[in-house]
């Protein structure tokens, strides 16, 4: 009986080959996943759920999307097993954070770099802001590096934790301020980082965008300055890095989107960055992203491509010094 | 009061039976190994979609209260905890379930889920500003200090031996640092590419439950069915109600220790059971009984992990900062409508945040009357065939941790944990408080390095983690719970094994 | 009883003591150090108590734990066997609804006590097998959209 249902399974899986071997016009023809390596709840897993719940609409793929979370050491696991362990045939993808993974990969000691990858499109870009409690005393970012500069080493502030986004903003505020900081890596990410500084065991923090709006709203932060090149839609009010006098530029922002695993064949692909863009375009979405106060920025193929290798650029020359 | 307004937009018709559908989907996902809290709700989050804000928490609120209860019911029949919040239910609530006291053993741990849980609830409506205070008082030192106090009653838990239970949990902290280390990113003990994302805390508690279940079955070989069945014992609820009222240490120190801990950030749900189980132990004059299918073990933990409940959404509704994952992931529910937790959301939607309130206060009693009348049922899977029962069990544990994340590591890691595990309880350590140190082991970590970093960069790590109140309150809880412990040891070296144990009890009653 | 169990605590206590032996090794010699600090507080107490359990072994003083009777073994071994070839092989080769219930159904043969001569014996254990079998596909499969491997065998 055993045997039987081996070789039945054997002319199966060689069935299953062949059909996938001639084109891909049918792709996807089945649920696809879309592997997240955060926990379920955090900023990119929320908005991998939005910007991918019509992927099963006809005008769409056609195919529902599945996320599932490989959480652990700032994405790394995650990463790590999509780089080594996923299947390229189009059926598994997965969520990317730059400048996080690509900082990771220059740190070294994971599976993975930007070559490991095949970028689908980028749904979002969350920057980096500097966030103090709603009682702290500073009340602009010339406070806190007078403060910096009066106790060397002696200014603490919480992060998502080292090589993400945050730590690179992190770097860059020592670089660009001439000051020696604390940057206080939190191992529950941005929202341990942002309780925090709330909770006065910090005196400052890095944290997204996102988050520290929100965070504001309830009125338990000041935000005081964006790591970004522009100011933000969501703070017209809260000045730029650069606008208060620090040569900051958006190495930190956190840029999320679509990859698949290096390998994945051409057509499938092609149809993906066909489609995915135009899922994301979908108005529900909008105003889903919108409500929840995350910035979305849609980028195709080619522009994340580019914006990849002037990531990694940059990132190089940063943490160099390290 | 301002609650009361919002009662009766749980009873619409519609809203109402959203509540049911949650209930009793949240009973049977919490019952279904793998499926924590958390997993559940994340699974609903789609579902919300298309309901009102008012409407999807009202879903998610009820599942979230009935999956944690729904835990017991496997950690009763199958000794499998449906969730770390679950795992000191088995050590008294399987020992009953043995003794063909099944039944009873649900009944209680619903009613007191019910009672911790509404307690808990309460404490949200009633307290939320101070208890948000409360929550955000614990730093990284005093994190540390209660992830210590953790540690000090491995020793005393489900182990005859002291130095053997210690042993267990230092395999735990041990298995706890394999993988990428969270703060600094290295890898740690990485001998083999399924440990490579580390060792997920839901698979591990699957295999190291459920498997050596599964081998104890198959020890006892084809023993006739006769032997084997037991005769599951009825028992009316009223008595239930009864017992559960009669025991009031238990189930007030279960209670209130569920609401103090879940209100923690990070820490909370996963060890309120254990830490509460292990006090109201100490605090018993009938403490040699823990273990050996006493009622006062499943009040206590199971009136603790759902007290949990609502203190553990204090600091996400007032602050908008999840404390645990289950919250983190209602987060997502509540933005995905536009909702932004903290002063916001009970400024601008108070039906939304009073329907949720009181939807988990209704849940609660949905869930334990749900309970109670399926508890009867339930209890006859303890008239299982062995043989039929193994390979279920086994078949539950293979999926259960597959469904995780989707990784075939996990199983790996869920069966080799678990056939070690067998062999080294026949030598005497026990999987309780390895698992209880591969829950405290990365908290304990990741506080010291963030407390002594900090401390590092404004006073010395002395001041840091030896000053200051409530750290000196959490030290001198260390010091006793150590002192408590050896001098229990000293005073009676307890009994041999556990089989000794239940015999010695079956010779008692 | 005899010095089965005495042996078999020397020899259980001596793995745990090997392995804490090497925990510690490792948490001393590798790099970084500083992500090794922990490792190193816990490898220390590990390697201590497991000696110490180790030694209490040798001496035949270990008092906790009843050890494997040759009878037990006996029962266990095929069992253990079928339920890690399905784990470590069969789940993935053969996709987990097929492998799980090949497993589940030996499993059964090997440990049901009602007679392997009857036919009728046989037909039950099929039915039971189709019974799992629908209740985990309904489960996992449509409830819960778990996605297994070579999920397209069923």
């Amino acid at each position: 009986m055993k045997n039987l249902i081996a070789a039945a399974s054997i002319a199966l899986m060689g069935l299953t080959g062949a059909v996938s071997a001639d084109g891909h016009e049918n792709f996807p023809e089945r649920p696809i996943m879309l592997m997240v390596s955060y926990g379920a709840g955090g900023a990119t897993d929320f908005q991998a759920r939005i910007v991918t719940m019509t992927a099963g609409n006809e005008d769409a793929l056609g195919m529902p999307i599945a996320i599932i979370n490989k959480p652990g050491a700032g994405g790394r696991v995650g990463w790590n097993w999509f780089a080594t362990q996923a299947e390229a045939d189009g059926y598994t993808l997965g969520a990317y954070n730059i400048p996080h993974f690509i900082a990771q990969s220059i740190e070294g000691g994971v599976e993975y770099g930007a070559d490991s990858f095949e970028p689908i499109a980028n749904w979002g870009a969350d920057p980096a802001v500097f966030v103090v409690a709603a009682d702290s005393e500073f009340n602009s970012m010339q406070d806190v590096v007078d403060y910096a500069m009066a106790n060397p080493g002696g200014l603490t502030f919480s992060g998502a934790g080292l090589f993400v986004g945050h730590h690179i903003a992190a770097l860059q505020l020592e670089k660009a301020a001439g000051v020696k900081l604390a940057y206080i890596p939190n191992n529950a990410g941005g929202a341990g980082a942002m309780k925090a500084v709330i909770a006065g065991e910090v005196l400052g923090g890095v944290n997204n965008l996102s988050d520290a709006f929100r965070a504001r709203d309830a009125g338990n932060v000041k935000i005081l300055g964006v790591f970004d090149n522009e100011r933000n839609e969501f703070l017209p009010d809260v000045p730029t890095m650069k606008e208060q006098g620090f040569d900051i530029d958006n190495a930190s922002v956190n840029f999320r989107g679509v990859m698949v695993p290096k390998g994945t064949p051409q057509p499938i692909i092609d149809k993906l960055a066909e489609t995915v863009p135009t899922m994301f375009e979908n108005g529900r979405v909008a105003g889903r992203m919108k409500a929840g106060g995350s910035p979305m920025h849609i980028m195709t193929r080619d522009e994340v491509i580019e914006m990849w290798k002037a990531r990694e650029e940059t990132l190089r020359e940063l943490l160099a010094g390290l | 009061m301002e609650f009361l307004l919002y009662f009766g937009d749980v009873f619409t018709p519609f809203n109402f039976m959203l509540l049911l559908i949650g209930t009793v989907g949240g009973l049977i996902l919490g019952a279904t190994p793998g499926l924590s809290p958390t997993m559940a709700v994340a699974l609903l989050i789609p579902f919300t979609f298309q309901l009102e804000p008012t409407q999807g928490l009202i879903l998610l609120g009820a599942a979230y209260t009935s999956t944690v209860a729904g835990g017991a019911v496997s950690a009763i029949l199958l000794k499998i905890p449906g969730a770390p919040a679950n795992i000191a239910t088995t050590l008294d609530g399987h020992t009953m379930a043995q003794k063909g006291k099944g039944a009873q053993a649900l009944q209680l741990s619903f009613l007191a889920s019910a009672v911790g849980g509404i307690f808990g609830v309460l404490l949200l409506i009633f307290l939320t500003p101070l208890l948000a205070k409360w929550a955000l008082a614990f730093g990284p030192s005093h994190l540390f200090w209660l992830a210590i106090l953790g540690v000090t009653i491995i020793g005393s838990l489900d182990s005859s031996s002291v130095v053997k239970g210690l042993l267990s949990g230092c395999i735990g902290l041990w298995l706890a640092t394999i993988g990428f280390d969270d703060i600094m990113g290295a890898q740690r003990f990485i001998f083999h590419s399924s440990v490579s994302g580390g060792i997920n805390i839901i698979p591990a508690l699957i295999g190291l439950f459920a498997i050596p279940q599964v081998i104890t079955m198959f020890a006892k070989g084809r023993t006739p069915f006769d032997a084997e069945v037991l005769s599951v014992e009825r028992h009316p609820i009223s008595k239930a109600f009864k017992e559960v009222f009669s025991r009031v240490r238990a189930l007030t120190i279960g209670t209130i220790t569920g609401s103090i801990i879940g209100l923690i950030p990070g820490v909370g749900g996963q060890i309120a059971g254990l830490v509460a189980y292990d006090q109201s132990r100490k605090m018993s004059p009938e403490r040699d009984k823990f273990g050996t299918g006493h009622s006062e073990g499943v009040i206590a933990a199971e009136s603790a992990n759902n007290a949990m409940v609502g203190p553990s959404l204090v600091p996400l509704l007032t602050l908008s900062i999840p404390g645990s994952p289950t919250a983190a992931v209602l987060l997502g529910g509540l933005l995905i409508h536009g909702i932004f937790p903290g002063s916001d959301l009970f400024d601008n939607h108070p039906d939304v945040a009073w329907t949720f309130i009181n939807s988990m206060l209704i849940g609660q009693i949905l869930m334990c009357v749900f309970g109670l009348y399926i508890a009867g049922l339930a209890a006859r899977v303890a008239q299982v065939p062995n043989a039929v029962m193994a390979a279920v069990v086994l078949g539950l544990a293979v999926f259960g941790s597959y469904s995780v994340q989707n990784s075939m590591g996990d199983v790996y890691i869920m069966a080799a944990l678990g056939t070690g595990m067998y062999f080294l309880e026949r030598f005497g350590l026990s999987a309780a408080p390895l698992v209880l140190g591969l829950i405290l082991g990365p908290i304990a970590e990741a506080n010291f390095v963030q407390g002594s970093m900090i401390a590092n960069a404004t006073s010395s790590i002395g001041s840091y983690f030896f000053t200051g109140t409530l750290n000196l309150l959490l030290i001198a809880i260390v010091v006793a719970s150590v002192g408590y412990s050896i001098w229990m040891e000293l005073r009676s070296r307890r009994y041999i094994t556990k089989d000794d144990a239940v015999a010695k009890e079956e010779a008692l009653s | 009883m005899t010095d089965l169990p005495r042996n078999q605590h020397i020899l259980a206590s001596g793995i745990v003591a090997a392995v804490g032996v090497w925990v510690a090794y490792v948490s001393y010699t590798a790099e970084p150090a500083a992500a090794f600090l922990f490792p190193r507080i816990i490898s220390t107490v590990f390697v201590l108590l497991a000696l110490w359990t180790f030694g209490k072994a040798l001496l035949g003083r270990t008092t906790v734990g009843n050890g494997l009777t040759a009878e037990a073994m006996k029962n266990i071994a095929p069992g253990l066997i079928v339920a890690l070839i399905f784990v470590f092989w069969a789940a993935e080769a053969l996709g987990f609804y097929t492998a799980s219930t090949i497993t589940f159904f030996i499993l059964l043969s090997l440990y049901d006590p009602a007679p392997h001569g009857k036919v009728k014996t046989w037909v039950k254990r099929l039915i039971i097998t189709a019974g799992y079998l629908a209740v985990m596909y309904g489960l996992f499969g449509m409830l819960l959209n778990v996605f297994t491997p070579r999920e397209i065998f069923f």
